[in-house]
Order: structure tokens, then sequence, then C-alpha cells
């Protein structure tokens, strides 16, 4: 299940993407998520079989990485301290890596949904 | 609820049918039976209009076991056939052929991959596209390979391991051929998936199975020149970066494996045999010997004139089968014995003991009329059966750019004579055997115990 969101609403308009940038920027570090040195992605809710099954088709090395993060992130949690300054995520790490996977899980199921409420009309006969 | 409309076009389908059967005495029955074949920019294909409503289409490429150049990539290939593609996704092929009724296959043998199709003939076009996108926009994806496909690759090998026949039999074409034709036709250990395997192994071994030169379509029962159009336009930008497979030239070398098993027991007896008719050495004698040692009755009530179904009356415990397995360059002959050990065991000296009566020439005139008359039935049947024909054609085509033609296969078939059989079974001994037993090895024979030379 990915996050709901208005980026595309947003970023369609640029007056206020321009407006949003700086408030979003804000938002993000004060969530406080890239100074226990996770990304965004990390913080999708796992108790679904859709992110489940995306989980499983991580590539080895990002599946390890992301457990890296979790349990270094709850250790930094356990004893009330943030990671020293520079390993916090960088803006251009924390990208999106489960998302697309989660997304195209979802496509999938989509497409079976509609392929199983479609309504049949036969063609004519070419002869 | 019918409409009007709908019942009216049943009513003209129905004269149809009737003015179908108003063909005269003279007409042929059906379409051509030899193939037609045609090259669309550089692919190549070949077609015969049997008549009737359905089409069977299929792709064959030359991309068996004997030419995969790790274990069991074929084995994954064929599997990945009917996946995700560039355009759509495998549940939606599945949906749209069972919409068209269709039916979907993908098979391998040791030399050929078999893709195919069959289907109503008026959807030619939908399966045409449907290969070519098959064959040159597969996705090879990581997580089918690991959802989808490990659990097919490891089923086959649990089905191949828990089966003495099909051990036995990949046993004594390994000792005959070694590498190539002697690879196993489904992975035989877990070396395959652990060690080799993987989406991007075999997206480069598609790479060279699906390259233009490799493989070819064929088509039964639609017409040619719809044929000629679909492919043209379906396989006009196809390109992959492939530049096919090639194998070595097989050597027979012979010798003798035996196997502990404990769900059955299995012996092959195996001889350098003949190639196929392409092939350079063709011995139609091998085919009639093939015939004369049989072991499986073509006739109901009778154990039939074949000399080891005769023999086997007193094994009723083992059966014995003999084939002639034809390969492009090389062919194997083997007397597959199977049941309880003893009967196996005894069934086995039995088989010795007729071969080398053949060659002594002790051998009714009659029964070698009979074995030459079955070889040439059981060819001409073989061919015209519609699925081993598509591959045989295919691998023709591939082969030799020359469609498999089964009136002069049989016409070498009737051109044997007594004395080439003799001679045929007596350099069979001659020359080293492949001997394979699989199974209660406290009881099956030795190949030295049989008196056979290894």
């Amino acid at each position: 299940m990915s996050q709901p969101s208005l980026a595309k609403f947003v970023i369609k308009r640029p007056w206020l993407k321009r407006w949003m940038t700086p408030l979003a920027n804000w938002y993000v570090d004060a969530a406080g998520y890239r100074k226990l040195g996770l990304r965004a992605d990390d913080l999708i809710p796992e108790e679904s079989d859709t992110v489940l099954l995306a989980l499983k088709r991580l590539p080895p090395k990002e599946a390890y990485d992301r457990v890296f993060r979790m349990r270094r992130a709850f250790q930094c949690s356990l004893s009330h301290q943030l990671l020293p300054k520079e390993e916090h995520t960088k803006v251009e790490e924390d990208v999106p890596y489960l998302t697309p996977i989660i997304e195209e899980i979802e496509a999938e199921l989509k497409e079976r949904e509609d392929l199983e409420a479609m309504v049949v009309n036969k063609k004519p006969s070419r002869t | 609820m019918y409409s009007r409309s709908s019942l009216r076009s049943g009513n003209k389908a129905l004269r149809c049918l009737q003015c179908g059967q108003k063909r005269g005495l003279a007409a042929p029955a059906s379409g051509s039976f030899a193939y037609q074949t045609g090259d669309a920019a550089g692919t190549k294909f070949a077609s015969r209009d049997l008549s009737g409503p359905t089409t069977t289409l299929a792709l064959v490429a030359k991309a068996g076991t004997r030419f995969q150049t790790l274990p069991g990539l074929t084995e994954g290939l064929q599997n990945f056939a009917f996946r995700n593609t560039e355009k759509r996704s495998a549940l939606r092929v599945v949906r749209e052929t069972e919409l068209l009724g269709g039916e979907l296959s993908a098979y391998h043998s040791r030399e050929n991959l078999v893709i195919g199709a069959k289907f109503l003939r008026d959807d030619l076009p939908y399966f045409v596209e449907l290969l070519s996108e098959v064959a040159s926009q597969t996705k090879y994806q990581s997580h089918v390979y690991t959802e989808d496909i490990v659990p097919l690759i490891k089923l086959s090998q649990k089905k191949f391991l828990a089966s003495t026949k099909a051990m036995a039999l990949s046993s004594a074409h390994a000792l005959a051929f070694h590498r190539g034709l002697g690879t196993p036709l489904y992975p035989s250990s877990s070396n395959a998936v652990s060690k080799y395997l993987n989406a991007e192994t075999i997206e480069e071994y598609a790479q060279n199975a699906y390259s233009k030169s490799n493989f070819a379509i064929v088509a039964n029962g639609a017409e040619h020149s719809e044929v000629t159009k679909w492919v043209g336009e379906f396989f006009k930008d196809f390109s992959t970066s492939g530049s096919g497979l090639s194998g070595e030239q097989s050597k027979y070398y012979g010798g003798e494996e035996r196997i502990a098993h404990a769900s059955g027991n299995t012996m092959v007896l195996a001889f350098s045999g003949s190639t196929s008719h392409t092939g350079s050495s063709y011995k139609p004698e091998i085919q009639v010997l093939a015939s004369l040692l049989g072991g499986q009755s073509s006739i109901k009530w009778s154990p039939g004139f074949s000399l080891l179904s005769k023999a086997g009356a007193s094994f009723p415990g083992a059966t014995i089968d003999t084939k002639s397995v034809i390969y492009s360059d090389a062919g194997l002959l083997s007397v597959t014995i199977d049941g309880s050990a003893k009967d196996v065991a005894s069934a086995a000296a039995e088989a010795v003991k007729t071969i080398k009566a053949i060659a002594g020439g002790s051998i009714a005139k009659e029964d070698i009329k009979k074995a030459i008359a079955n070889a040439k039935f059981a060819e001409l049947e073989s061919g015209q059966n519609i699925n081993t024909g598509i591959e045989l054609t295919g691998a023709g085509l591939v082969h030799g750019g020359k469609a498999y033609q089964l009136d002069e296969t049989a016409k070498e078939i009737d051109g044997v004579t007594e004395e080439k059989v003799k001679q045929a079974a007596k350099t069979l001994l001659e020359h080293k055997a492949s001997i394979s037993a699989v199974g209660d090895l406290y009881i099956l024979p030795y190949a030295t115990e049989l008196g056979l030379n290894v």
C-alpha cells in the first residue's frame, strides 16, 4: 500500500509547487526520520500482503540495507539519541526504493480485478 | 436469450456445413500433406493447410538441452514462455487466450524448444503476434524467476529423479554422447538452480535461442498465404542481440552406469543408432531393427510378431520397449526394460540373446517383412501426428533449411533388405554399448554378465 499523496496534483501547478516546496522541506525535516538515518520508504506500514510481497521482491542488497537502517533507528530510539549529523540521511539519498515495486504490484492487482469484471462482447465473425 | 439475427446466422452456418459435405468424389479430401516453406525477412516458416476448423502454430527453436550453455537453461527458458512481456502481462496473455478458446504450450526435447499454440482458424494473427512477442519482448524479471519459475524447475527435477525410466534413459544418453546430447533433459541436480540459473543468464540464453537463424515457425491447418502475410508483419522488425546457438558434432562413446534407486527397476541397453534423414548417416535398417525387436504389441489379444514381445511373454513383470531415437547428427537404438528386478534381469539377458540371434542370421524372412511394414507405418504415423510433425519440420528448417518430408523416409525404409538388418545387428554388437541400470543393483546384471561389450 503506497502512501496517499498530493504530489502529482501539486507538481502539475508550478505556482503551487514553488509555494509548497519550502513548506514540504520543512515538514520532512521536522518529521525527524532522516535524523535516525531512515528513508521515507522505510516508514511504509508492512502489515499488508502487497507490501510484504514487495519486500520479498527487493534485491538482496537493498533488503539488507533496509534492515540495517531500521536496527540503527531502533537503537537510537531506545537510547533516546539522534545520529551524529554526518550520518543523517541526505536529501539525495532519500529516494523511493520500495514505492515503484508496490505500484507495480498494485497495477497487477488492478489489472486482475479489471479482467475479472470485464464484460465480453463477441465480435462478429469475419467470414 | 438468443436474438433473431444470431439464430439466422446459425442457420447459415448449418447450411454451409452441408454444402461443405457436398464435395465431388474426385476432389482431394484435404490440403496438401507436405509442408510449404517460406522466408519472411530472415524468419523461416512452414505451413500446411490441413482441412479443419483449428490451427496448430509453433515456434521451434534450436535450443534444446543439447545446446544449453549452463545446466537448466532450456528448462528455465521454457518456463519463461508466455510470461510478462513489454506489451502485456502474463495474466493478460492467459485471459485473452482463454477468451479466444486457445491452448498454449511449451516443451522441450534434447534438440528443440517448442513454444506452441492451438486455436480457431480465424485467430491466426493474434497468435502469430503472441509468439513474436514471447520470443522478442519477454521481460526476464527476477521476481518472476524466483516466485514462479524456480518452483517449477524444482518440481520437474523431483519428477525426473523419481522416475527410474527417465533416469536410465538419461544415463544411457550421457554414456553414449557425454556432453551435448548426453545432457539430462531435466536438471538432475539442484546445482542448476543454486549455482547457474538466474533471470540474467536465462535472458542471455534467450537472446541466442530466439535469434533469427535459430528458430522457425510451423503452422498446421492454416493457409500458406495467410501465414506468409502475418509472419511477414509480426516478425518484420524482429531482432535480438544473440547470434544463435551451436553444439559440437556428436560422437558416440558408450559405457556402463549403475544407479541405486528404491522405487523401481529399469535397464536401458542402448547402441549407436541412426541420424535423422537430413543428417549425415541415415540408416533406415536401424528403424527396421527397432521394429523387429519391438516389445510392445501393436495389435489386440496377441504378443505380436516382434521378437522381444514374444520373449517377454515369459516375464510378465517386465515391460520391454525398443525405440530408435533419432537426432540431427546421431542416434540411439535403445531397449528399455522396466518392471520388477528379477524379470528385468532375465528379460535383459533374453534381449541380448535375441540381438545376437539376429546378427547370427537365424531370423524368419516373414518377421523382417512385418518389421519393415511396421517401421514404415510408425514413421508415417508419427510424422502425421501434428505435434511430432511440427517439431520435426521446425528442426529440419532450422538445421538444414529443408522441411522434413515423410515420403522420402518411408521410401528408404521400404528399400531395406534382410541382409542389411543382419549387418546392422552385427555392427551393434561389435561397437561399445551404453548400458544403464537403475534400481535394485543386487539383482540387475552387469553388462559383462549379459555378454555385451562396453
